[in-house]
């Protein structure tokens, strides 16, 4: 496993763990676009539409939509459906507040195109830092 | 963030969990965007009441908050459930849907959260012009901003809740008047021919403007319940707070990015919104909830028409409006249609409720519906959806 990349953002909420990068490149509402039963992306015209976000890195540019999504994160963390960790390139305070009442590991102000879909990296949400691996499958 | 010595204590702990864990969601809100301190609101509202939307993961939270004797320090109030208790064809959702949902009201009420129940809090009891406050309601944010010029950030649910319960926000955000100013200009070439046009455009600008405040030119119009669509709109499709529709100073608009509006991107978001060729099976109105006036149009289109049979139709609001209106109520019930309370067509259980092709005026509906609801959406003005509720 070969570190190629560390990407210094914002620390949201603390907590450092590894694994896959999921990402989009279209903003995300938890409320009406997951399935808060399955942790899969519903809505339609979505670019990660029919994708889990389950224990994934969920990696896309900033929240969207209805505030009720905060509960919906919290939901999809207490029924083990929630990403490992958020990577935004603007955080919302809804997605803010989800993450922080979910204890899902969070960092903003990341350049988020240079995360591929795919990738390992490793998150530590206490010093806003991420770092992009290549070489080898995340240990799930 | 700078906190008072009380506020120190509450952070510590000594109130207690429930308000130890809200002022923590409040100051690491304040540290994160920058806010110096934490200010006094006049309200907060907050979303996240549905069963459908919420589960049973988020009960056992609000059970945590309220078992813990926590009371709200500011008036309060709350969005929409999933259930009018007053209305029978709600008895045939499930046991444990009705009995789930009676109790996170129940919650709510027991913090002592005013249970009004609905997406339009400022029909109820406007705020005052200036008042900081702290709302979610993604609608609600906008049209307070924008069209109350009261100060709300975009909260999260459970924020909103810890600022009823702190009595206060942090400081940052659309509270700072430098930050209320417009950073995009919107000339509207497009011709807005009714409430859907409205709504359309604003799933439009949502799109494009992320959390950028929009100064929007040339609407033909400012009614009411055209700027209330039309903001709904935009804070479903981004993450906009506020639309400015008055001038600004000519030196401010210079400097701005500019994004023309034609018929052809109006159009490119209707057809965006409506995907079912199908004949509805209910007509919705009241997303956002309805307001008197909107009630009293649709009264108006009504009168003297029938509802079809094999067509339901719905209209939306809140009991207090509801209780204000009972001459528009009349009319639309003798034509055959529902005045419901406390709920809407997005955050009740539509497929329970034998709902598969739903026809609205709501742009924020018809977004959301597909994904939400799993029902098929056809958008289309008032008139229009009344047309098709009474064809015979």
């Amino acid at each position: 496993m070969v570190l190629t990349l560390t990407l210094k953002g914002r620390s949201i909420v603390p907590g450092r763990v590894r694994g896959t990068a999921l990402v989009s490149t279209k903003p995300i509402s938890f409320l009406g676009g997951v399935d808060a039963n399955t942790g899969t992306i519903i809505e339609r015209d979505h670019d990660l539409y029919g994708k889990s976000i389950k224990n994934v890195i969920l990696c896309f540019p900033h929240g969207r939509g209805s505030t009720v999504g905060s509960f919906v994160l919290y939901r999809l963390a207490k029924s083990g459906l929630a990403p490992k960790a958020i990577i935004n390139s603007i955080a919302d305070p809804v997605v803010v507040v989800g993450a922080i009442i979910a204890n899902i590991p969070m960092v903003d102000k990341i350049d988020i195109e240079m995360i591929a879909n795919g990738n390992v990296i490793e998150v530590d949400g206490g010093e806003g830092i991420v770092r992009v691996f290549r070489g080898e499958q995340a240990c799930i | 963030m700078h906190l008072t010595r009380e506020e120190e204590k509450i952070y510590d702990g000594e109130l207690g969990w429930a308000y130890q864990v809200s002022m923590r969601i409040l100051v690491k809100l304040g540290d994160l965007y920058g806010a110096d301190n934490l200010i006094p609101i006049e309200s907060a509202h907050i979303s996240g009441v549905s069963y459908k939307t919420i589960g049973d993961a988020t009960i056992d939270f609000l059970e945590a908050l309220a078992g813990s004797d926590v009371r709200a320090s500011v008036t309060a109030t709350t969005n929409p459930a999933g259930i009018d208790y007053e209305n029978a064809i709600f008895t045939s959702l499930s046991g444990d849907i009705i009995e789930k949902q009676k109790r996170i009201i129940n919650l709510y009420a027991k913090m002592g959260i005013k249970t009004s129940l609905t997406c339009t809090p400022y029909y109820i009891k406007a705020p005052r012009c200036g008042s900081h406050l702290s709302w979610a309601e993604s609608s609600a944010v906008v049209y307070a901003n924008s069209i109350i010029g009261a100060w709300t950030n975009r909260e999260g649910g459970p924020s909103a809740l810890a600022s009823a319960l702190i009595g206060k926000t942090p400081n940052y955000g659309m509270h700072k008047p430098e930050n209320r100013r417009a950073t995009a200009l919107v000339k509207v070439e497009a011709e807005l021919k009714d409430e859907s046009d409205y709504g359309a455009l604003g799933i439009y600008l949502g799109k494009i403007l992320k959390d950028k405040i929009p100064l929007i030119q040339g609407l033909p119009s400012n009614e009411e319940g055209c700027l209330k669509q039309m903001g709904a709109a935009m804070a479903t499709s981004g993450m906009v707070s506020m639309f400015h529709g008055k001038r600004n100073s000519i030196r401010q608009v210079r400097e701005m990015e500019t994004i023309n509006i034609e018929d052809r991107d109006l159009r490119e978001a209707r057809e965006g919104l409506s995907i079912s060729p199908e004949k509805p099976d209910l007509i919705f109105f009241g997303c956002p909830h309805c307001s008197l006036n909107e009630l009293k149009q649709i009264a108006e289109a009504i009168k003297g028409k029938k509802v079809r049979n094999d067509v339901k139709l719905w209209v939306c609001t809140s009991r207090f409006i509801r209780n204000k209106a009972k001459e528009y109520v009349d009319v639309i019930e003798s034509s055959g249609g529902q005045v419901i309370c406390d709920t809407c067509a997005v955050v009740t259980w539509l497929r329970d409720l034998n709902v598969k092709t739903l026809m609205t005026n709501s742009a924020k509906t018809a977004y959301y519906a597909p994904s939400l609801n799993g029902v098929k959406v056809v958008f289309s003005p008032i008139i229009e959806c009344i047309n098709v509720a009474c064809q015979r």
